[in-house]
């Protein structure tokens, strides 16, 4: 009802102010501005509300569709198992490239039957192995076709962690749900968890600007170890953080972007 | 609650603001990027395990040993087996196509059985169960009626395990119509048969000759074994061995060669002689050789002295006669000298007295057998099966005269005369024929006079492809029982052509047959059993696999293993026992065959006055003419001064050009007592004046859209020319007359 | 010198043993998931990152003679390292020199398909994709994993097969090595070629067979000191890492473009 009033008000001022004189016109425009500062902080708030709940709450949940994995995987129980930690089963293949996820092949080693009583493994089996049916994983970490990515080289060479790019996936009990992009068909690992980008752990996100991080970050400090003086490491330091990446030690093998060349990680 | 336009307004901007404090925009904008950037129709090819499997390639008769490399059960890339005796890790650019094929659109997916009229294309999908007893029902009637004779086998090969099962399949059943695809090897097996008494392949060392004296044989467009020829000609750039190439266009063994000698085409025979001439007056033969392991020499030196000296053989050959002179000392002073015929790809036989004549030429510089020279390489004899017991009918099939006329009265040397077949079929002299199967050729694309084929293929009532592809002969067939590819298959592959030294390669699965395809050995031995009786006895073996392993013995695991068999204990025979004609020595005239040592040019078709020009084919490696057309990525490879959208280029001299009035580029009708054709024209300067040059392996009707109706088939212009002591296919090209269009 | 260690990958064709067979061509093809279409006879739109060129001397029947000259990507160093025609032109940073291998790269999702590199590049050596990518039914399970197939609109162009580099590399590693061999990593059409025309390695190290075939004059900029041996437009100060080698006159300097009236032997100066 007020709502209305205020409306027809507000079209018999908009017509000239004539006709209805309820109060004295001061009383009235003080009265007037109180009103409507009120309604247009509150839309204000209200448009700034919505749009944030939108952005960061509706949209990410419009964004992914979820999916489950096709069964449920224990990495605790197996790396219980296992002598040689992740590369057991994530292994090196001789030729240097990395099996990624195990293949039935190297399953069925142990789960030929079924070994205990949990329902996945049942289906795992049953489904799977007696099948001779490769599982159809979702790969939280998949990058697209474009990149190239060695693993030997961080692993064999730069002596990285898994933990580092992977996180603590080797202490969950269970897989949690794969969220897809609808758009990019990426998992949401490559952009994180958090819609707004943000990152507190190195295996937060997998984007190429993460990368480049800790490339930057790392061919600097490898290139200045080879420096003597503690002068110059200072100096070094100054413009590294002043002019990032025109430090001539932090310089990569690219001549265009002084960053490492396109096609260490492009394909 | 009131809304204003100013509340409005002002949620708008809250909303806005809101908006840039959320991570919507910024994020929408990235993925639709990346949405860009990776369209979802770009195909992205699954990652896997890398391996590699060894094989043999088997789309010509070259042998080259390749490596496939695979991700999981993908093949990925076809590779040069590095190691081989043949290839040594090189590859030619069909060979580095197959996977185009495997899994390419023109794969025949199921056995087909025609419903429409022929040619039309409409087919039906039959089992296999039913296309083999289809088969045998059709055979057991003729076989019934007494008619087993009219079976016509056409067979790419007749060495290695799957062309002899053809062979025992006829044999016991009772047809002597077994026919190979002709080429060049037809007409060098008869002159070692006549000259040398040998029942043998020509193996050519090249690798260790100095001076190759080629007459028209493109070393480098795709004779013999053709990535061995391109590693050989590496071998002489680096060792300064000489190549001479004689032929009347400038070829891409011309223009590598070290002198090329224009030659007005179909002379060559005359050069040889004329070389020979030189040699002898000037007494630069090989003394021992001719004095202790030839006959007929005086005979034949009289006649070569009396008739062909340097200036009767250089008007008929255009080469002036100080050039011949100069070229037969070069040859005869060269410590290896090699010569070698068969023009281009050598896949038309020609004149066996040209063979001959050129042969002669090894011999007087005594290079039969040796080091540097030409062997006569006996078959290795890996496939002992037992012999067949052949019942009345199949004994009286054996008895009947052979449709081509191959080992008949006129033409007893030869072994098979495909070329004769469409006329006999057409003219119906002897007897029809019934039943036709063809498997490893494609007979209707390959053969010349594409018409008259095309009219003897319609005369035969029922005729079966055994073709791997949709080509032009299954096209036309009434029953198509695909093989698998050669990436999906066991198969022995039998000496590379030209091989000095005999090696067995190994094709073996690369990859699981992709489709509802048989092995064309399977598919024998199923059909011998369905027949029953003495046929199915003598294929006792459950499967082609079977016969294989058995049949290879102790060099199967070697084989599995390396990919090839090389005969480490082979050895060469000494001239005295390498001959056995009747003297046991090296015969310059054979009596059989006294025509022989004289030169008589092939009579070509068509009349100079209608036809003024002549009319070449040529070769080219970026072109296959043989049983499959190019792939894709080969077709990627033709110049567009070969084929411009579906026209296809004649070579012309700018001169000749001139005198017709006709332009680069410019459309021209082309008119051959066979047949007509639209082209375009091309001038190159490399062409001897008065000849147009037509490049072959184009013109295909069937393959892929990537393949058919793009240029015309030079057999559509030409027809056979009998020779007439082997009865072999001698055209080396036919009268045309060119008008603009 | 701050790269003491880097590479400089190149390869030295031989035009005397080049046949112009083609399997250069398809080997790349293959290799390197290179689309096709129906019809392939514009060879302007006609992707071949290895292309031959047949030349020709120009003289009549019988003094004529042709040549076949395959021709990948250049990788041109330009005049002072990096400044290749195309990396310098292109706007998106979506082409690259590397200063570890010499080679130049090409990031297909990055170009957003503006042809400046293309329009900058003498040699032909780079093509636009008009058309998406379409492989016949069932063709693309020959794809390989190691090279991403290309969208229409972006530029693509011989890599000197880098993936195989990474692949020796990553070989290398788990063997313990941080050093490429030269027979470990070689380009596909190197391995392919029949006659053994193209030798491929590293320019900046004198025991691969490349520097000893060509041997570089690192004074000017890499010119060839083999008299045999000549690059691509030479006068242009491209600086290719590209040689030929050819014992014809005619071929060596229809290779620069040379006129009638110029003198090969005097080799002209670039501008420093």
């Amino acid at each position: 009802m007020s709502a209305l009033d205020d409306n027809a008000k507000e079209i018999a001022e908009d017509a000239g102010g004539e006709g209805v004189a309820t109060s004295s016109p001061e009383i009235n425009q003080k009265e007037q501005d109180n009103r409507s500062e009120g309604p247009i902080i509150l839309f204000f708030i209200l448009g700034l509300f919505a749009s944030l709940i939108l952005g960061w709450i509706i949209f990410p949940k419009l964004l992914y569709s979820k999916k489950k994995q096709p069964i449920d995987f224990n990495h605790v129980l197996h790396v219980a198992e296992v002598e040689d930690g992740c590369e057991s089963c994530h292994f090196f293949r001789e030729d240097g490239t990395y099996s990624g996820v195990p293949k039935l092949e190297q399953c069925i080693d142990c789960h030929e039957e079924i070994q205990g009583d949990s329902p996945d493994e049942i289906k795992f089996v049953e489904e799977y192995v007696s099948k001779g049916r490769e599982v159809p994983w979702l790969i939280y970490s998949r990058q697209p076709d474009s990149v190239f990515f060695s693993h030997a080289a961080h692993v064999k060479v730069a002596g990285m962690d898994c933990v580092t790019c992977h996180g603590h996936i080797g202490e969950s009990e269970s897989l949690k749900i794969y969220e897809e992009n609808r758009i990019t068909g990426y998992s949401r690992d490559i952009w994180g968890k958090s819609i707004g980008g943000f990152k507190k752990n190195t295996w937060d996100r997998m984007k190429m600007d993460d990368c480049a991080e800790c490339h930057r970050k790392n061919t600097a400090k490898i290139e200045r170890a080879g420096v003597k003086t503690p002068t110059n490491r200072l100096i070094d330091h100054f413009i590294d953080v002043v002019y990032p990446g025109t430090s001539k030690f932090g310089k990569g093998s690219s001549v265009q972007t002084e960053r490492d060349a396109c096609f260490v990680c492009h394909k | 609650m009131k809304i204003d336009r100013r509340s409005f307004l002002s949620f708008l901007i809250g909303g806005a603001a809101g908006t840039t404090l959320s991570p919507l925009t910024w994020k929408l904008m990235d993925d639709s990027a990346i949405w860009t950037q990776m369209w979802p129709w770009t195909p992205v090819p699954a990652d896997g395990e890398a391996s590699y499997v060894n094989s043999a390639c088997s789309l010509c008769s070259g042998g080259c040993g390749i490596t496939v490399r695979k991700i999981d059960d993908r093949a990925v890339k076809i590779e040069g087996m590095k190691g081989h005796p043949v290839n040594n890790g090189g590859l030619c650019i069909l060979g580095l196509s197959g996977l185009q094929l495997l899994y390419g659109p023109t794969r025949v997916r199921t056995p087909l059985k025609r419903v429409g009229q022929r040619g039309q294309g409409r087919w039906e999908k039959i089992s296999w169960k039913d296309a083999i007893s289809e088969v045998a029902e059709t055979l057991g009637d003729l076989r019934e009626k007494g008619h087993s004779h009219t079976v016509g086998f056409i067979s790419g090969s007749d060495r290695g395990t799957v062309p002899r099962l053809f062979d025992r399949f006829l044999t016991v059943y009772g047809s002597p119509n077994l026919m190979r695809t002709s080429s060049i090897i037809d007409s060098y097996e008869l002159t070692l048969h006549l000259m040398q008494g040998a029942q043998a392949l020509p193996g050519f060392d090249f690798e260790n000759a100095d001076f190759i004296l080629s007459f028209g044989s493109g070393i480098l467009d795709g004779w013999g074994s053709p990535v061995r020829m391109f590693r050989a000609n590496s071998t002489w750039c680096n060792t300064g061995g000489k190549v001479i190439q004689i032929e009347p266009r400038l070829s891409n063994t011309a223009a590598k060669s070290d002198k090329w000698i224009p030659v007005n085409p179909g002379t060559e025979a005359a050069l040889a002689l004329g070389i020979a001439h030189v040699i002898i007056k000037e007494s630069l033969y090989h003394a021992e050789f001719i004095n202790y392991y030839s006959e007929g020499f005086d005979d034949w030196k009289r006649f070569v002295l009396g008739e062909y000296g340097p200036d009767s053989v250089a008007t008929i050959t255009g080469i002036d006669s100080t050039t011949i002179i100069a070229l037969a000392r070069s040859f005869a002073r060269a410590s290896k000298p090699l010569a070698i015929c068969g023009r281009g790809q050598g896949t038309t036989p020609g004149s066996l007295n040209e063979c001959t004549a050129v042969h002669a030429l090894n011999a007087l510089v005594g290079n039969i057998n040796k080091k540097g020279g030409i062997f006569a390489v006996a078959e290795p004899d890996y496939i002992n099966w037992p012999e067949v017991e052949m019942d009345v009918r199949a004994a009286a099939g054996m008895q009947k005269d052979r449709l081509d006329g191959a080992g008949s009265k006129k033409y007893p040397f030869s072994r098979y005369l495909l070329n004769r077949l469409p006329q006999a079929i057409n003219s119906g002299e002897k007897y029809p024929l019934k039943a036709l199967f063809v498997a490893g050729a494609n007979p209707l694309y390959t053969m010349s006079d594409s018409k008259a084929v095309k009219k003897a293929f319609d005369k035969v009532p029922f005729v079966v492809s055994f073709s791997s592809y949709m080509d032009e002969t299954a096209q036309n067939a009434d029953l198509i029982l695909p093989n698998h590819t050669y990436l999906e298959r066991y198969e022995d592959i039998p000496t590379p052509a030209g091989m000095p030294r005999p090696v067995i390669g190994l094709s073996r699965p690369v990859v699981e047959p992709q489709f509802n395809t048989k092995h064309t050995g399977d598919v024998i031995i199923l059909l011998a059993k369905a027949m029953g009786g003495n046929i199915a006895d003598a294929f006792a073996w459950n499967s082609y696999d079977e016969c294989l392993k058995e049949t290879l013995g102790y060099k199967w695991r070697v084989m599995v293993e390396k990919g090839f068999w090389s005969y480490p204990d082979f050895f060469v025979q000494t001239h005295e026992e390498s001959f056995d004609t009747v003297s046991g020595k090296f015969e310059f005239a054979p009596k059989e065959t006294g025509s022989l040592k004289q030169f008589k040019p092939v009579n070509i078709e068509g009349d100079k006055t209608n036809y003024p020009l002549l009319l070449i084919p040529y070769d080219s490696i970026r072109l296959a003419n043989g049983v499959v057309g190019d792939p894709p990525f080969v077709m990627k490879s033709v110049e567009d001064t070969v084929l411009k959208g579906t026209d296809v280029f004649i070579e012309l001299n700018p001169k000749t050009a001139g005198e017709h009035g006709l332009r680069e580029g410019q459309l021209a009708m082309l008119s051959t007592p066979v047949g007509k054709a639209r082209v375009k024209v091309h001038l190159f300067d490399g062409i001897m004046p008065g000849l147009v040059a037509l490049p072959r392996g184009l013109g295909h009707t069937a393959f892929d859209d990537y393949l058919a109706g793009k240029g015309i088939n030079f057999n559509e212009l030409i027809g056979p020319v009998e020779d007439s002591v082997s009865g072999l296919d001698a055209a080396w090209g036919i009268r045309v007359k060119l008008a603009k269009a | 010198m701050k790269h003491k260690k880097a590479k400089k990958y190149g390869m030295v064709i031989d035009l005397d043993k080049c046949t112009g067979c083609g399997s250069c061509m398809v080997a790349c093809m293959a290799e390197n998931n290179v689309p096709f279409r129906k019809d392939e006879s514009d060879k302007l739109l006609s992707i071949t990152w290895m292309r031959i060129y047949k030349l020709t001397n120009g003289k009549p029947f019988p003094n004529t003679d042709i040549c076949y000259l395959p021709r990948p990507c250049m990788h041109c160093e330009g005049q002072h390292e990096g400044h290749s025609p195309c990396v310098t032109v292109c706007p998106a940073i979506a082409t690259d020199y590397s200063s570890e291998t010499g080679i130049v790269s090409q990031i297909y999702t990055r170009c957003f398909g503006c042809r400046y590199c293309m329009a900058s590049c003498p040699y032909h050596a780079r093509y636009f994709n008009w058309w998406d990518p379409v492989w016949p039914d069932g063709m693309e399970k020959y794809l390989s994993p190691n090279v991403s197939p290309r969208m229409r609109g972006v530029v693509e162009k011989c890599s000197f097969c880098f993936h195989r580099y990474q692949m020796a590399k990553e070989k290398a590693f788990m063997e313990g090595r941080r050093k490429v061999e030269e027979d470990e990593y070689q380009t596909a059409c190197t391995q392919a070629c029949p006659a053994g025309a193209i030798t491929f390695g590293d320019l900046n190290n004198p025991n691969h067979t490349v520097y000893r075939m060509v041997k570089p004059d690192p004074k000017h900029h890499g010119r060839p000191t083999n008299p045999n041996a000549f690059r691509l437009l030479e006068r242009l100060g491209t600086n290719p890492k590209v040689y030929y080698l050819s014992s014809r006159e005619w071929i060596r300097r229809a290779g620069d473009n040379y006129l009638k009236s110029e003198s090969i032997a005097k080799k002209p100066a670039h501008h420093e």
